[in-house]
């Protein structure tokens, strides 16, 4: 008797004809150099169109600011008309935020304070020293009584913005004639101070100016009179352009709270840490590349389709427990133990239900109601039920032996 | 151009320069150090392009055995190639170290060898050979992908054929080759002889033992020369999944056994994969060559999404067998497959021959049918007892028109689709 084993089919590894050898992809390093360039137009282009929005959108005049009394600010609350009307009369206007330039402002040349942020005490002292004829625009009491060495003062009453005659002997206002101003107004015991467009009762001066040695101080009342909304009423603009165009040069300083001298942090971090950092940002460029390239392309698999045999028959059991179909359930369960007690007791296929129930009751001892209610009873009234139809029906198998 | 793990540490030893001298100027010329010092080494690395490769593979491979791929890389470049070579392949080719490590003298050739352990049967196919060279310094290289066609095909795996030693007894015991001499009825007449003590007197052959002084009896052989028709069902039903498997593997199991008996048996296997055209034909291999046509065959033959087409398979079945037969149809009992495509034609067929209609169960719906745990289960099991009660009547409708039905598990269907070609045999019924 001969091993009856299968015929063997080992590996075999002895292919005959023997594959020609493969060299080189195809590719020529001028090829592979147009390959790469076709590759990285599209990138390349994208990245290029992106780089010159960037640059255009940074080169295109700064949008209008919405920082009220700003010299950028065309809206009804900004200055840039004033400003736009006095660089067409060839005054060199230019902007700053920064209080330790607009208190450096030298002598012969004007420094406008718009009302902004509120000013550290030191600032204010600061600005009040400045060499350079002052422009307060509804400036606090303190800076207005520092920088007139208190010739002048707040009469603390918030009067409305009305229309005020000059009423005085400086030319500007003289010039202007009206203008429509309110706010705190200003007063004054110094004789050297001219107080102009009085306001009705107590209200106090709309406009002051203080001259003292080769500096003069000229403070208006409200701001508004400089606004883009509000210049063209009465006499403002001549007021607001004859007292800012004095000299060739204005400076526009309006306060944004920020930004105190710099320099104070960069001494916190050693001279060295940004070379380092290039360096390190070198480094971890190297590491990209190095990472960056796999050893070959991944190798994909068609995979086969995974669907399992069972889904039908359990997507049907879910169907009958979302419908609570508990009839239909206990009536496979039902058919099923039939079915197997019949082939068990070897009751024929086509014999009716009575002989099936008589032959059960007969094998298991049963009463043959007992047996008809679990074969062929009502349909259980909830899910306890079913499951101890369930058991019961396990349990009738169980005892039932072919005989 | 690749870098490896020593260009970063180059790069990173610019902290020293930059420790020693910390301007952005210093840095600057470290980047240009390091780029010149990779480029260099790139420009001075073998090309891989120069490299001849030759690709060979076990041709085929039964599913658990393992391959191998051989590379013969032959340095062309006129330089030392030191680097890294990469045998890429499917991932059920199972190659799990592909990645070696080469250096080679220019004009020589080395082998490597991959290990592979594929996971699933038919054609597993090689992707790309690349060969990563490196440069003197060891801190770039080049690389580049080949295409080295090459492909393993990887056999079913025939785990079936365990059973064959016990079925093959049986078939020798009806053979009347063994000791017990049994007349059936399925056995053709081969010879007399004489008598010896232990025959069965029924046996013994008067007209003859008139004739001469001794008692006679007559000797019986089973059938052969019969033919053997195993049709496997491709279609959709053949893809579901039974346990781990599609149905199909089971169902080639099955059909290889099967092969393996008859042809042993002296019948001659013809075989069809089936589903709206025919994917696979074997047919006039015998004896040792049989079963090496079959697997080779059923290889590379997969579940397709269609509905198969059982008239044209009908047509494809009448066209090969001109006499009767043994038809063996590999597919799935489901209700109304059955009903609808598979019924009309196995009764016609059964008509002029003996059909077998094997079907994988799912032993899970079985299981599912006994469980009792929460009354969510028992309505799951209400559904398997639906289930497996459609199956039985369809089963039973097709037995009426004298077609056999063998339905099992995937593990057991292969034994008793054995068991009842001895049986058929047995009673003379092919």
């Amino acid at each position: 008797m001969s091993a009856p084993a299968a015929p063997a089919r080992e590996a075999v590894t002895d292919p005959p004809p023997r594959p020609s050898p493969v060299q080189g992809d195809g590719t020529s390093g001028r090829s592979r150099l147009r390959a790469r360039w076709r590759r990285a137009r599209l990138p390349l282009g994208l990245l290029l169109a992106t780089a010159v929005v960037v640059l255009s959108v940074a080169l295109l005049p700064a949008p209008s600011s919405i920082v009220p009394y700003a010299i950028d600010n065309a809206g009804p609350d900004g200055a840039r008309a004033v400003a736009e009307i006095l660089r067409d009369q060839g005054v060199d206007v230019v902007a700053t935020t920064s209080s330790a330039e607009a208190a450096a402002a030298p002598a012969g040349t004007t420094l406008a304070i718009a009302p902004g942020l509120p000013l550290t005490p030191d600032e204010r002292g600061d600005l009040a020293d400045a060499g350079a004829d002052l422009v307060l625009l509804d400036a606090g009491a303190d800076l207005v009584s520092r920088a007139t060495d208190g010739a002048v003062g707040s009469a603390y009453a918030n009067a409305p913005r009305t229309t005020r005659e000059a009423r005085c002997d400086d030319a500007d206002a003289s010039a202007a004639g009206t203008a429509t101003l309110g706010g705190s107004g200003l007063v004054s015991d110094d004789p050297d101070a001219v107080l102009c467009f009085p306001g009705a009762a107590d209200e106090g001066a709309g406009y002051a100016v203080v001259r003292s040695g080769d500096r003069t101080v000229r403070v208006l009342s409200s701001a508004d009179v400089v606004s883009n909304g509000a210049l063209l009423d009465a006499g403002d603009a001549a007021l607001a352009l004859r007292a800012l165009g004095h000299h060739d040069r204005l400076l526009w300083y309006v306060p944004d709270g920020g930004a105190p001298a710099a320099g104070t942090d960069a001494g916190l971090l050693p001279p060295w840490v940004g070379v380092v950092g290039l360096e390190l940002l070198l480094v971890l460029v190297v590491v990209a590349i190095w990472r960056g390239r796999r050893t070959g392309r991944l190798v994909t698999e068609d995979l086969p389709v995974v669907v399992r045999a069972s889904e039908t028959t359990r997507g049907r059991g879910r169907l009958y427990r979302a419908g609570g179909s508990r009839g239909h359930a206990a009536a496979g369960l039902r058919a099923l133990t039939a079915q197997r007690l019949a082939e068990r007791l070897g009751v024929p296929r086509t014999a009716d239900a009575g002989a099936l129930v008589d032959a059960v009751a007969r094998a298991a001892e049963l009463s043959p109601d007992h047996v008809v209610h679990l074969l062929y009873g009502p349909p259980p009234t909830d899910d306890q039920a079913l499951l101890l139809l369930a058991h019961e029906l396990d349990i009738l198998e169980s005892e039932v032996h072919p005989l | 151009m690749v870098l490896t793990w020593r260009a970063p540490v180059l790069a990173a030893l610019g902290l020293v320069p930059v420790a020693l001298l910390p301007r952005a100027q210093t840095v600057l010329v470290w980047t240009v150090v390091v780029a010149v010092v990779c480029a260099l080494d790139a420009l001075l690395a073998a090309s891989p392009r120069r490299v001849a490769v030759v690709r060979e593979t076990s041709r085929s491979v039964r599913l658990t055995q393992a391959a191998t791929s051989t590379l013969t890389l032959t340095n062309g470049s006129g330089r030392r190639l030191r680097g890294l070579v990469r045998d890429a392949w499917v991932p059920s080719a199972g190659a799990a170290v592909n990645r070696h490590r080469l250096d080679l003298p220019d004009g020589e050739s080395r082998r490597v060898r991959t290990a592979l352990l594929p996971t699933r049967r038919g054609d597993r196919a090689a992707d790309r050979v690349t060969i990563r060279t490196v440069g003197p310094f060891g801190v770039a290289g080049r690389q580049a992908s080949l295409e080295v066609p090459g492909s393993v095909r990887v056999l079913p795996e025939f785990a079936s054929r365990r059973h064959l030693p016990s079925r093959l007894a049986r078939l020798r015991e009806m053979d009347g080759r063994a000791a017990v001499q049994v007349r059936g009825e399925g056995t053709e007449f081969d010879s007399l002889r004489e008598y010896v003590e232990g025959d069965d007197v029924r046996s013994i052959d008067w007209r003859a033992t008139a004739r001469r002084r001794d008692v006679v009896v007559r000797t019986w052989r089973p059938e052969r020369d019969r033919r053997v028709l195993v049709v496997i069902d491709t279609g959709r039903t053949s893809a579901a999944r039974i346990g781990e498997a599609p149905r199909i593997d089971a169902s080639i199991e099955a059909a290889l056994l099967l092969a393996a008996l008859a042809g042993r048996a002296g019948d001659r296997v013809e075989l069809v994969a089936f589903d709206r055209t025919a994917r696979a034909r074997v047919a006039g291999a015998t004896g040792p060559r049989l079963l090496p046509a079959l697997a080779d065959a059923l290889a590379p033959v997969g579940p397709v999404l269609l509905e198969t087409d059982w008239t044209a398979l009908a047509a494809t079945v009448e066209q090969r067998l001109s006499q009767r037969a043994l038809v063996v149809l590999l597919s799935a009992l489901d209700a109304s497959a059955v009903t609808t495509g598979l019924l009309p034609v196995a009764r016609r067929m059964a008509t002029r021959h003996q059909v077998v209609l094997a079907s994988v169960a799912d032993p899970e719906v079985v299981a599912a049918a006994a469980a009792r745990g929460s009354s969510a289960e028992v309505y799951d099991a209400a559904a398997a007892a639906r289930t497996v009660l459609e199956r039985a009547a369809v089963a039973d409708v097709l037995r009426r028109h004298r077609v056999e039905v063998v339905d099992a598990g995937p593990d057991e269907l292969a034994p008793r689709l054995a068991d009842t070609y001895l049986a058929l045999k047995a009673a003379g019924r092919l």
